[in-house]
């Protein structure tokens, strides 16, 4: 018994006869690699199989969880047992059990399951990814003198299959393959020190662009280089795609149908405005092909698809699972996600972007009499509070006056609120760029008006 | 949960193929979380994990590898494919191990199998109940308790085997207020390293309260001031600052890529010279603390500034034979499914000689932080961020009006330079820390502290 299919269907058969109303058994598995390079030398290389199941029980309207890692007969035995009694303890609810296909948005998918997993993954051996990853810091190094140090350059590899098997008789399964290579460089000049990061994240090794995450990372880091604090004021911002896409992050969170429900959203009550004082649509979007979030169920076995959160800036739809979607008597959007085998469903986002304008961001920059270009944030969990939409982080970039890039500057903080961020939105560009953060997030360019920035 | 003779079995096959030293770390885990939110149990989860961890260390390079099991056939298997990564010269031999029973024991009274379901889930109805009858501006509270109970048996090729075990709980509630169309947020926590008698040293309600009323208070904030300003740091979670400026910069891994700005700067002088600051695993139940690291190494008291003078560094075993210095017993993983790496424990800043009052007499126009939500800092560069959650202007004087979050942000080494006063009120606050993508527990502290001049990230320009 080696593959996790068959662990689910044993538990499957074990769990059947207990005394309970419906239940379902998520089980994962996965491959992993993880290498790291330090000074064309192998710092660190691990791998790792490992196999989990999450058992999820419905009995009398209320739900019990527990998962193992440990897949002996007696660890699922007292893991099946667990679950139980933590229904015992939950809250007895109407909307309690098992999603049914007349909840479900998108019914009939004709997503191409095979492109989530590239069956030329496994001809890139150990000695090619390290390989990669040397030559990785090998040109990072010869591109600028400046380059004076690596803090972090890490290649990952995970093949992974996902198995969902409940008591309505759904049994599915999926593979998928992905590969991230990340670097950090360090640049010095004089006293000055500045840092930079890039990465790739491709369904498998052999299509990373080394070169391209090289450039990248540098530019990020030498750009940087002598920066300086600039004084308080308020003035336009420009943020690059990979600062863009963390704020859409914090927009991500407020469409999440159980923060609204549960009051925890500056959007609850919202629907059919325009958020957005432009035209943006904003999608999510689990079936994109090129999409590494890509799947073709949800947490709870619902099938995913396009879903259109904004539409020219109007807030059409929530995401939501089955249990959040019965509340508000709407259909499920297969938003239901899980962090792992560990945790019951929740909802979350799967590739989640802002559409990009036909605008190059260079003629959106040009436009800007006196402004910031953002190039990187810092402090997004602890200066983010997505339920009161304040918002205060870090921030280091290239000051912008008459509409070219002129010094760096770093030291100082944007703040604003959610709301306000939204309406000030002016423009984005044509530089779709995705990043995984919690999801895989999607932006362009933004151009924002008017935002605070304290400085000296 | 596994025979002496095949732990050194699995250890001699580690370094078959050279190396200069092997490890075992296996790891049994069970955890219990169980949520209320929106007046109702919304979720009861428990885990089981088991598993191992096994580590070969060859010069510079680290080759490692887990299992989700402790099956014999698993670990021998992965320990022979993980030998083959190395082909070296230098063979070493497995001494014998030699348990050592040293160290921090911390009692547990009360087990989390020992308590039922029931009484976990009345202590979060009652917690519940008193912050939503703190103000009818509350509209949510969302409350969480969770234990971990972990046993973990470590040996190396040097002779080292521990069998350890500790217990912790972890309550955390936050509360939300709303009056007009202003949402305001509080949070509180209450999180050490032993059983569920945690709540004879605080009572759950007592932590519902507190949360409740930072958000009850935050509804009337003001703009945060942009720009820069004295700023004083209250006791406690204040500590995030050292946590942030400077403690990150001291962990050897930082140093040894020279990704660190306290590189080579080991007797001299970094700070204001009023400041002495310390990282100390030993504090009993604390929320950072525990008899051995997660690599064996007793746990101990690490003095990393004194008076001003930068005196240590922090480490784990391979930074430690990499700079040629001893092990502070700070090498910290999230599970057996990571590599150790140099964290800190409990990191806080001593009592000095300042009046509490005194200090916040002292600032005519500033800032008053009183709770936080964290922070961030790139070592390399040395700046750093983190987010005041309770703040106050501070008015000749006199604190007063409730500002908005606002992110304060500096560079370490100018900030330890720009501490003019330290309180005699120290205490601490547990929190997560995030690094290597492994999050582990941890304890930060301080007393009052005055900087006099810092980044305020606010609106009001």
């Amino acid at each position: 018994m080696e593959k996790i299919i068959d662990f689910c269907k044993h538990a499957f058969l074990k769990i059947k006869n207990k005394n309970v109303n419906e239940f379902e058994i998520y089980g994962s598995s996965a491959a992993h690699n993880e290498i790291e390079i330090y000074e064309e030398d192998i710092e660190n290389l691990s791998f790792a199989d490992t196999k989990g199941l999450g058992f999820r029980v419905f009995k009398d309207k209320r739900m019990g969880y527990a998962y193992t890692s440990n897949l002996s007969d007696s660890a699922i035995d007292s893991c099946i047992e667990k679950a139980i009694e933590n229904s015992k303890v939950t809250n007895q609810e109407e909307f309690n059990y098992l999603p049914v296909k007349k909840e479900f948005m998108h019914k009939d998918t004709d997503f191409d399951r095979n492109v989530l997993y590239a069956p030329e993954f496994i001809d890139f051996t150990i000695e090619d990814k390290i390989k990669v990853s040397k030559e990785l810091e090998l040109s990072v190094k010869k591109r600028d003198k400046r380059i004076k140090g690596i803090s972090n350059l890490i290649y990952e590899d995970t093949v992974s299959e996902t198995v969902i098997l409940n008591s309505l008789g759904l049994e599915d399964s999926y593979k998928a393959s992905a590969a991230f290579l990340y670097i950090s460089v360090i640049s010095r000049e004089g006293e000055d020190v500045s840092t930079g990061d890039y990465f790739g994240y491709e369904r498998t090794p052999q299509k990373l662009n080394s070169d391209d995450i090289a450039e990248n990372a540098v530019k990020r880091s030498t750009s940087l280089l002598g920066a300086k604090k600039v004084k308080s004021q308020v003035a336009d911002l420009m943020l690059s795609p990979m600062v863009a896409i963390q704020f859409l992050g914090i927009i991500a969170s407020v469409i999440m149908a159980d923060s609204v429900q549960k009051g925890k959203s500056l959007l609850a009550g919202r629907i059919g405005e325009k958020i957005f004082s432009q035209n943006f649509n904003i999608v999510d979007d689990g079936t994109l092909p090129d999409g590494l979030a890509s799947r073709p169920f949800d947490g709870e076995g619902v099938p995913k698809g396009r879903t259109s959160v904004f539409e020219k800036g109007v807030l059409k739809t929530y995401l939501h699972n089955s249990y959040s979607a019965r509340k508000d008597k709407r259909l499920s959007t297969g938003n239901a996600s899980r962090a792992s085998y560990k945790s019951p469903p929740d909802i979350g986002i799967s590739n989640f972007y802002l559409e990009p304008s036909d605008v190059n961001e260079g003629k959106i920059l040009q436009k800007i009499s006196n402004g910031f270009y953002v190039i990187d944030v810092i402090g997004l969990h602890s200066g983010v509070n997505p339920i009161s939409g304040q918002i205060s982080i870090g921030a280091k970039g290239i000051w912008i006056e008459n509409g070219n890039l002129t010094y760096p500057v770093k030291e100082v903080t944007i703040a604003t609120d959610l709301l306000r961020f939204c309406k000030n939105l002016a423009e984005v560009g044509s530089d779709l760029k995705f990043m995984p953060a919690g999801g895989y997030i999607g932006s362009p360019s933004m151009h924002i008006r008017d935002i605070a920035i304290s400085g000296s | 949960m596994l025979e002496q003779k095949l732990i050194k079995k699995i250890l001699n096959i580690l370094l078959s193929s050279g190396g200069d030293f092997s490890e075992v770390f296996i790891q049994k885990r069970n955890l219990n979380n169980m949520r209320l939110d929106d007046g109702k149990i919304e979720n009861s989860t428990s885990g089981f994990e088991l598993g191992c961890g096994l580590r070969l260390i060859n010069k510079d390079s680290t080759f490692y590898a887990y299992v989700d099991s402790i099956d014999t056939e698993s670990l021998l298997n992965a320990a022979k494919i993980l030998s083959s990564a190395v082909d070296s010269s230098s063979k070493n031999k497995v001494l014998d191990l030699s348990e050592n029973k040293g160290g921090y024991k911390a009692n547990v009274e009360q087990f989390p199998s020992d308590i039922a379901q029931e009484n976990k889930k009345s202590l979060l109805d009652s917690a519940n109940e008193k912050a939503r009858d703190f103000s009818k501006y509350i509209i949510q509270v969302s409350a969480n308790l969770s234990d971990a109970d972990d046993t973990v048996i470590i040996a190396n090729s040097n002779g080292l085997l521990i069998n350890d075990s500790s217990v912790k709980v972890f309550l955390a509630v936050n509360v939300i207020a709303k009056k007009g169309n202003e949402i305001r947020t509080g949070y509180k926590s209450l999180a050490r390293t032993m059983g569920y008698e945690i709540f004879k040293s605080k009572n759950h309600e007592a932590v519902a309260l507190e949360a409740a009323g930072i958000a009850i208070k935050m509804l009337d904030a003001v703009n945060a001031p942009a720009g820069s300003l004295p700023v004083v740091i209250g006791p406690a979670f204040g500590g995030v600052i050292f946590h942030e400026a400077c403690g990150h910069g001291l962990e050897a891994d930082a140093i040894i890529k020279d990704a660190s700005v306290f590189k080579d700067k080991i007797n001299k002088k970094i700070a204001s010279n009023i400041l002495t600051a310390v990282d100390d695993s030993t504090l009993r139940h604390h929320w950072g603390s525990y008899a051995f690291d997660d690599e064996g190494c007793p746990s101990q008291k690490n003095i990393l500034i004194e008076n001003g003078i930068l005196k240590n560094y922090i480490f784990d075993y391979k930074s430690a034979c990499k700079l040629k210095a001893r092990q502070t017993g700070n090498g910290r993983r999230q599970s057996f499914r990571d590599l150790p790496v140099p964290r800190m424990s409990n990191t806080f800043i001593e009592c000095g000689s300042d009046e509490n009052e005194a200090i916040i007499k002292s600032v005519k126009t500033g800032i008053y932080a009183k709770e936080f939500a964290g922070g961030q800092v790139d070592t390399a560069t040395g700046d750093f961020v983190f987010g005041i959650s309770e703040g106050y202007l501070i008015k000749n004087g006199v604190i007063s009006e409730p500002i908005k979050g606002a992110t304060l942000i500096g560079n370490g080494p100018d900030i330890l330079n720009r501490i003019e006063a330290i309180g005699k009120d120290l205490d601490f606050a547990p929190g997560f820390c995030g690094k290597a993508g492994q999050s582990i527990t941890n304890e930060v502290g301080q007393p009052t502290i005055l900087i006099d001049k810092i980044t305020v990230g606010g609106t009001e320009v």
